[in-house]
């Protein structure tokens, strides 16, 4: 089976400073996969590669064996059915969770299907519903990671890119969003997560991948990730 | 009191072309982060483009040079986003502002090789007439003015609020990197958006032609840099904020030349530009962070 | 002193112009890029021209004056933005100088609209070269002092530096005091070779042309702005021939050079420091922090491809 999504030897740099140096990772469709770092490892820039939001210095990044993302457009790779939950939300905080929710399909042309999936949404998160007109900005930080994750499921795609869901919320609220993962995971949709919360993410993720200051150090299955060393050493210290 | 009725209702009409062309600057500014100073040098060559119609078809008058304003500034518009201002997207904001004082001296001084660097005549496109609307006397020409920038700013809240590109304009403005992931073509739309500023100009540089009977290659001077004050003081959140602003110096100018003196109503736009973002740095209505 | 003849004109705009880029390099130091210098440096030529036509005041004196008037211009501007961040800053310097600019255009006690006459021709080259060699060295010692370190520091990263304990509003009226000191000085020697001081030589095109001049140099060493200034005064003299075309030509090198080149043409990159001008990032998204060196150490374990579940 092609690997949904296939990245060799990924070099990314903010001017002169490398950010990301030779990672290659892989997923395949339906899988849950974490990629684990602390700040400043080189997570989102990944992430940014994989959206066309920065450029590659160096290396490929496949999508269902023939798209190569590296030479796209942000806008054409969501047409290609990859959608992202940003770090922070990042919500259009002057529109309403409605037009945040609408705006997650903006290109798409079957406003019926995005309708549907719009209420679909809606029924899944009835909180949404009843504040379905106001602005987003207004929102607690659960509520937004909600809107944002259904923003980003509007399209209907097959590879959701999710950036630190668990930061900046409230431990009770963490645990909804993992399950949430799981949930939309066992929907078939592949899920490629950066995390710095290892423990829980590694209880959701079926394999997953070590960033240290841009290099992959090590990769593997969850369970196992999760029994290593330098993995315990690292994060479950201080993780939630 | 008529005094201050009249130097009102002067003001509107001085400050409703304010609120057309920094409108200009905040599309430029909030949708592709770019301080397009070469906005009222497109305003300039629509302004020309209509002059240029108006005495080739005289007997169709009003409407032709609006057009060509339109079409003028327009065209110049979307070739100037191709080569110039496209490009300048996402640099400092400092660099947009000299790439496109280069391309302003471009413009201002290539006009001046072509028509002289003195003012020239505008075709008579409505009579030279005065209207007496109650203790207010207005001519003609300010009215018609008056009711164009009026049309233009609306068409500019519609865009903005009800359509979809509108929409997604405002989604670029917020968040740039979400609105691109999400579908956005954001190189497209940042072409509409200045197309769209730039011919509006147009329109609105015509019908001040007509006002003031005159035209010149520097005009653009005159109303780039208040407009452009406006702009800043009223943060680029709402746009409707900008139009309020500009309509408020317009009068602000009017009651200075009224009550003071002429030649002090251009320091008026600095004043108040310094006040306000002392007090409010972000603006009067707040800006999303640059 | 040697006759330099039909050069001399274009010598003694190259000097002043690069006493000018200096003393903004010096304000820009900490990143406030002021677009008020033409409008400072007016108030020095004012300022002098005013002493020695209606006072008698001797020349030398009448410099100091223009440079203590450039002092406190810059300082009060310092005070007027100390709330403001970067852009709205420029720009409330812009508006500033255009305020300055519309007094001048309407004060008759300095002529007015009908600028300021009768100005003795004071300035030579020998008065410029003396001009440079201050500015030249009062930019080179705050640029290598602790004073210039911390400037840097206030650019870079202003929460930082007041973390480590630099007064940030204290740099920041240092810096700008300074560097309007050396732009009212230049303005007051300026004056006295135009011998003719108009309301709007104070604009903000002006000034946008010592911005210019920084941009183009670059800025991370003071050699820039003054190779900027060198450059952009020569190239219009040089352009004379083209002499209608003049301007759209220099609009043209304008555009291409910000296109081709947005750092200015002479920069240093430090390694391992992220790239900004004045705080805002040059590149879109967030400057990775200078990452150690790759870990080294024992070799990685063998790694293998994880099979789908």
């Amino acid at each position: 089976m092609t690997a949904l999504l296939e990245i060799e030897d990924l070099a990314l740099s903010y001017g002169a400073v490398p950010a990301v140096d030779g990672v290659s990772l892989a997923i395949e469709p339906g899988e849950l996969r974490v990629i684990l770092g602390a700040n400043g490892a080189g997570k989102t820039t990944i992430i940014k590669a994989i959206l066309g939001l920065k450029r590659p210095r160096r290396g490929t990044i496949r999508y269902d064996g023939e798209h190569d993302l590296a030479a796209l457009k942000p806008h054409q790779i969501h047409a290609l059915g990859i959608a992202w939950v940003p770090e922070g939300r990042q919500l259009w905080h002057t529109m309403t969770v409605f037009d945040n929710l609408r705006m997650g399909a903006f290109q798409s042309k079957d406003h019926a299907a995005v309708a549907r999936r719009i209420e679909e949404m809606f029924v899944r998160f009835p909180r949404l519903r009843e504040r379905r007109d106001q602005l987003a900005g207004s929102l607690s930080g659960g509520e937004q990671q909600m809107v944002a994750i259904a923003r980003a499921l509007v399209s209907g795609p097959r590879l959701l890119l999710m950036d630190e869901p668990s930061l900046g919320l409230a431990p009770i609220v963490v645990r909804d969003v993992f399950a949430l993962a799981r949930e939309i995971n066992d929907m078939g949709i592949a899920i490629l997560m950066v995390e710095q919360n290892a423990r829980q993410a590694l209880k959701v993720a079926d394999a997953a991948y070590l960033l240290e200051t841009g290099h992959i150090v090590d990769q593997g299955p969850a369970d196992e990730i999760a029994r290593r060393d330098s993995v315990k050493a690292v994060f479950l210290g201080g993780a939630a | 009191m008529d005094l201050l009725l009249q130097q009102i209702c002067n003001g509107l009409v001085i400050g409703s072309t304010y609120a057309v062309v920094a409108l200009g600057f905040a599309l430029a500014f909030s949708v592709l982060r770019v301080v397009h100073f070469a906005h009222p040098d497109i305003f300039m060559v629509g302004m020309f483009s209509g002059l240029v119609a108006a005495n080739y078809w005289p007997g169709l008058g009003l409407i032709i040079a609006i057009a060509a304003g339109a079409a003028g500034a327009g065209a110049l518009g979307y070739f100037a986003e191709r080569t110039i201002i496209g490009p300048l997207r996402g640099r400092d904001i400092l660099t947009t502002l000299i790439g496109t004082l280069g391309l302003s001296i471009v413009l201002q001084n290539g006009m001046a090789l072509l028509v002289g660097p003195d003012p020239v005549a505008y075709p008579t496109l409505v009579p030279a007439r005065f209207i007496d609307i109650g203790p207010v006397m207005l001519t003609l020409r300010q009215i018609v003015n008056l009711g164009l920038s009026a049309l233009l700013l609306v068409l500019v809240s519609v865009f903005v609020r009800f359509t979809r590109t509108g929409r997604a304009a405002r989604a670029i403005a917020e968040r740039p990197d979400v609105a691109a992931a999400f579908g956005v073509d954001v190189a497209r739309i940042c072409q509409i958006t200045i197309v769209f500023a730039s011919t509006l100009a147009g329109v609105a540089a015509v019908s001040v032609g007509s006002l003031y009977g005159s035209a010149s290659a520097f005009v653009g001077l005159l109303y780039g840099l208040k407009a452009f004050t406006c702009m800043l003081v009223a943060g680029n959140r709402h746009i409707e904020g900008v139009v309020a602003v500009a309509i408020g110096l317009g009068i602000i100018e009017a009651l200075v030349t009224g009550y003071v003196s002429s030649s002090m109503k251009d320091a008026a736009a600095f004043v108040v530009l310094i006040a306000v973002l002392y007090v409010r740095p972000n603006g009067m209505f707040g800006s999303y962070a640059t | 002193m040697p006759s330099f003849g039909f050069f001399e004109p274009i010598l003694i705009f190259t000097l002043l112009n690069v006493t000018m880029a200096l003393g903004l390099y010096v304000t820009a130091l900490s990143g406030q890029l002021s677009m008020a210098t033409a409008a400072i440096a007016g108030v020095g030529g004012y300022m002098s021209g005013v002493l020695t036509v209606k006072f008698g005041v001797p020349f030398a004196v009448a410099i100091a004056a223009a440079t203590a008037a450039g002092c406190l211009v810059g300082g009060a501007l310092a005070l007027l933005t100390s709330r403001m961040r970067d852009f709205i800053l420029k720009l409330t310097t812009l508006a500033f100088g255009e305020a300055l600019a519309v007094l001048a255009f309407n004060w008759d006690y300095t002529g007015g609209a009908n600028s300021f006459t009768g100005l003795q021709l004071h300035t030579g080259l020998g008065t410029c070269a003396l001009a440079v060699a201050a500015a030249l060295f009062v930019a080179w010692r705050f640029d290598q002092s602790r004073l210039g370190l911390a400037a840097r520091a206030v650019r870079d990263d202003p929460l930082a530096a007041a973390a480590m304990g630099i007064s940030v509003p204290g740099i920041r009226f240092t810096t700008f005091a300074l560097g309007a000191a050396i732009v009212g000085m230049a303005g007051a020697v300026q004056a006295h070779y135009v011998l003719v001081i108009s309301p709007s030589d104070l604009g903000f095109f002006v000034s946008l042309n010592y911005i210019i001049f920084l941009l183009f140099g670059g800025l991370q060493t003071m050699w820039g702005p003054v190779l900027g200034a060198i450059l952009l005064t020569v190239l219009p003299e040089a352009l004379r021939f083209a002499n209608e075309y003049r301007l759209i030509v220099y609009g043209v090198i304008i555009i291409a050079v910000v296109l081709w080149r947005p750092d200015g043409l002479l920069h240093r990159v430090p390694l391992g420091v992220p790239q900004r001008l004045f705080g805002i990032r040059l590149s879109p998204g967030r400057p990775a922090r200078a990452t150690a060196s790759q870990s080294s150490g024992a070799p990685l374990p063998q790694l293998t491809r994880t099979a789908a579940e």
